[in-house]
């Protein structure tokens, strides 16, 4: 048995800290087991600081309980089955009260669990059951429309005092010889989070009749990989070195570092010389890691981690009193909504770059160009299939479909002077109807018609009404002014189709 | 005629390709350069090659015809066109340009490999190219293009002829729009040209691209046509972005710009001369002072510097809007 269940409380009178929220609960619990609906729990607070612990002992009091956690796929699907049948139905047996415990209700997020805060929503709304949900950030957007429905408890880290005392009964108990210190070392390091200083405990401690410094360093490596919200906090908080050096210990990339530090920067300096030479700072920090990439000479990292650190660090006259609060940079988001629109940019960028000799850089830099070039339907069915586009890509340029005018299915590569006269023909002998009935029998005839072709054909016609008159100069007058007239038909009557447009 | 018969059926694609050069002797802007290359057509024989110079002026276009006429017919099979940027590392280029080289030329005196932007390419994959450069002297030449020839290693300029392309003059552009204007039976007058080459600052591709969506715009093309198409294809919002700045709102600004860059995806160099443009027609019009000009200036300029030398284009300039805050406080 793992030591935190072992050593876990089991019942309400041996929770460590956050005494008033225990209280909160125990009554809360209390009144529903005494027939009195209650409006149902959040529990919001940092790992280790109880949540779960605290939903556990409640669970206890009722007959049943239902536990959803995070890594349970969360569609609006999945919980409404789950638990909106266990909230609508009353159990055939004892109070009929059935507890949701529902973990991590922050961590619901994305498409995979689309409608997850609205399946919640619901179920507090039409539950008769007891519901607690627990969450880390208190901030987190998913929580927003869920607070003011719920009973919102903030749990705060437990004192390391508290974790000392439990941690040095867990020796006792289990025969380890410790040092004060150690033990003093472990609950500083567990920042707060009871689990994890008694795991800690666990890794160094199991089967050992005494734990010493030696031990500690066993351990120092994961302590490490600190938090990086935290790094980038002591960074605009502090202005002590040895910590600011100590929170650059990440094992994350130096841009992602960056990246988070300069998001967060105006949010925590007020005065504008602070802001201008903590970005000064900033900017370094990048022209090193630009160094670094470009001649490979990676040692160069180590002056982006000062300037980015301690550099910003000092940039400000005195520390704040304040709260502020630290968010992720709003390129993350940013990104992966572009996503999509970014990879079709450069999907198109490298068909047009393969006609155009051109990396996909430089056609890129041409797409404001082409956008206004796709307004027009000729131009733009054109450049399309001068590009081989298809419709998705086309809608990079432009929001409308091109309007492609039917054409007459014709041999895939006519002389320019049979189809002429061909058309010439048409034009005088038939009507509007039998030339969209002659239109049908021939589609009909040709059922699939080779999209190459087809396009070829609409170049032939469309180049012919391009007064090209380089070209065209062979072509007798009088084709050429009924090319001219017919042009003007197509004026007066857009709408009409193919064979009538020539 | 069967030719033509099949110029015909062409469709009317992009510009930039239907009227890029196809000879030396068309390439426009170059003299000096395309009478030395034509030097080595007549020799049949060429050193490797490296092309330098800002977009727009000519240096693929050079490239090719190049090794049109001194390949000869079997052009196509013994010319390899490589991007450093889409393609970069090393692995790529020494794939790539290995299983090329590793064939004899058939048809042909020798094999040419094209390798534009190089100044992309990394460090390490320059040194990579020049081991490939001294492995296949003989049976390849090498021509490499590239903006800026500071960015290339030392090894690779000196074993190269290195040939400087400069922005095509205003009077090359303009004889160059009238010939695809009359091509294209364009209506189009000589102050909506003269526009063009203004806006176009030399760059032959932009000149073209800014002709052929007027063209696609309007009948008529006009100065205002000119104008209205440059003012579309600017980076949107540079002038808001500005403006937060100034009135001290840098959350906002700053949120503006990664809007405009990450989503619309305007690179950091378009950014830093939008943004520049912008402050000096801010002058103009008397709305900031000269001393916070110049002192603008002087940020922006640094900026641009920075934007090349740093990795990321988006941070600098967040740095920059910083700069915009202090000045509108000395009011």
């Amino acid at each position: 048995m793992l030591w935190t269940e072992k050593y876990g409380p089991k019942s309400f009178d041996e929770v460590l800290g956050n005494i008033k929220i225990k209280d909160a609960i125990v009554e809360w619990t209390e009144e529903w087991l005494n027939g009195n609906t209650q409006k149902c729990m959040l529990l919001i607070g940092p790992a280790g600081t109880g949540k779960t612990t605290l939903a556990h002992l409640a669970a206890k009091e009722f007959s049943e309980y239902i536990e959803l956690n995070a890594s349970d796929k969360r569609s609006y699907d999945i919980i409404n089955n789950t638990i909106g049948e266990a909230s609508a139905s009353k159990s055939l047996y004892g109070d009929g009260l059935k507890l949701i415990i529902m973990d991590e209700v922050d961590g619901i997020h994305g498409t995979e669990d689309r409608g997850g805060t609205r399946a919640i929503t619901k179920i507090i709304k039409e539950g008769h059951h007891p519901l607690i949900m627990m969450a880390n950030d208190p901030y987190s957007k998913r929580l927003k429309s869920l607070k003011p429905k719920c009973n919102t408890l903030i749990l705060r880290k437990v004192h390391t005092n508290s974790i000392v005392s439990l941690l040095k009964k867990i020796c006792v108990k289990e025969g380890v010889e410790f040092e004060e210190h150690v033990i003093r070392n472990l609950a500083k390091r567990s920042n707060g989070d009871l689990r994890s200083a008694i795991n800690d405990l666990e890794v160094i401690a199991r089967g050992k009749d005494k734990i010493t410094s030696e031990d500690l360093e066993f351990l120092s490596k994961k302590d490490d990989i600190a938090n990086i919200f935290d790094s980038v906090r002591i960074v605009l908080k502090s202005k002590n070195p040895r910590r600011i050096k100590d929170a650059m210990k990440l094992d994350v990339e130096p841009s992602f570092i960056l990246e988070l530090i300069a998001e967060n920067i105006p949010k925590e300096y007020e005065k504008v010389h602070e802001l201008q030479k903590a970005y000064e700072m900033i900017s370094l920090a990048d022209i090193y890691l630009g160094r670094a990439f470009n001649t490979r000479v990676y040692t160069y990292w180590k002056y982006t981690y000062e300037l980015m650190s301690l550099g910003v660090a000092l940039s400000k006259d005195e520390t704040y009193r304040k709260f502020s609060r630290f968010t992720n940079s709003s390129i993350f988001s940013m990104l992966s909504k572009s996503r999509s629109k970014r990879d079709l940019k450069d999907r198109v960028a490298e068909k047009m770059g393969e006609q155009l000799h051109s990396s996909k850089k430089v056609v890129k830099e041409q797409f404001p160009y082409m956008e206004i070039m796709f307004q027009n339907d000729e131009t733009a069915y054109d450049l399309a299939t001068y590009y081989g586009l298809s419709d998705d890509e086309v809608k990079l340029f432009r929001s409308r479909k091109i309007k492609i005018k039917k054409t007459k299915p014709q041999k895939p590569v006519p002389s320019p002077k049979m189809s002429d006269k061909s058309l010439s023909g048409f034009k005088t002998k038939t009507t509007k109807k039998s030339a969209s009935k002659l239109q049908d029998k021939k589609s009909l005839e040709e059922k699939k018609p080779d999209s190459k072709s087809d396009k070829k054909v609409k170049g032939d016609r469309k180049k012919k009404r391009s007064v090209n008159k380089k070209l065209f100069n062979k072509l007798e007058d009088k084709t050429s002014d009924k090319n001219e007239k017919s042009d003007g038909d197509k004026e007066e009557d857009k709408s009409q189709t193919s064979l009538f447009n020539f | 005629m069967a030719h033509n018969m099949k110029m015909v059926i062409l469709l009317n694609g992009p510009w930039v390709e239907k009227y890029r050069p196809k000879t030396l002797d068309e390439v426009v802007g170059q003299d000096h350069t395309i009478s030395r290359l034509k030097r080595y057509v007549k020799e049949g024989n060429m050193p490797n090659l490296m092309f330098t110079g800002p977009a727009g002026v000519g240096k693929t276009t050079t490239a090719i015809a190049l090794a049109k006429e001194m390949l000869g017919e079997y052009w196509r099979q013994n010319f390899l066109e490589l991007n450093a940027s889409d393609a970069r590392g090393i692995d790529t280029v020494r794939n790539d340009i290995k299983s090329f080289c590793r064939l004899k030329a058939v048809g042909s005196p020798f094999r040419i490999i094209f390798l534009d932007e190089v100044d992309n390419m990394t460090k390490d994959a320059q040194h990579a190219l020049r081991r490939e450069m001294e492995m296949y002297t003989k049976t390849s030449s090498f021509i490499l293009s590239c903006n800026y020839s500071s960015k290339i290693i030392d090894p690779i300029q000196s074993r190269c002829a290195i040939f400087r392309f400069t922005p095509v003059k205003g009077h090359q552009i303009i004889h160059r729009l009238e010939y695809i204007a009359e091509a294209e039976n364009l209506n189009i007058n000589i102050s909506a040209i003269e526009s063009i080459v203004y806006f176009a600052e030399g760059d032959m591709r932009r000149a073209v691209n800014i002709l052929q969506a007027s063209a696609s715009m309007d009948e008529e093309i006009t100065e205002e046509s000119i104008h209205d198409v440059v003012s579309k294809a600017k980076p949107k919002d540079v002038k808001k972005i500005v403006n937060k700045a100034l009135d001290g709102d840098f959350l906002s600004a700053r949120e503006l710009l990664r809007e405009v860059m990450v989503v619309q995806g305007t690179s950091g160099e378009d950014m830093v001369t939008q943004i520049y443009q912008e402050v000096s027609r801010m002058a103009l019009e008397d709305s900031i002072r000269e001393n916070i000009y110049i002192k603008l200036i002087e940020s922006i300029g640094e900026t641009d510097y920075r934007i090349r030398e740093g990795s990321n284009p988006r941070i600098q300039l967040e740095a920059l809007l910083t700069k915009f805050l202090i000045n509108t406080k000395a009011d």
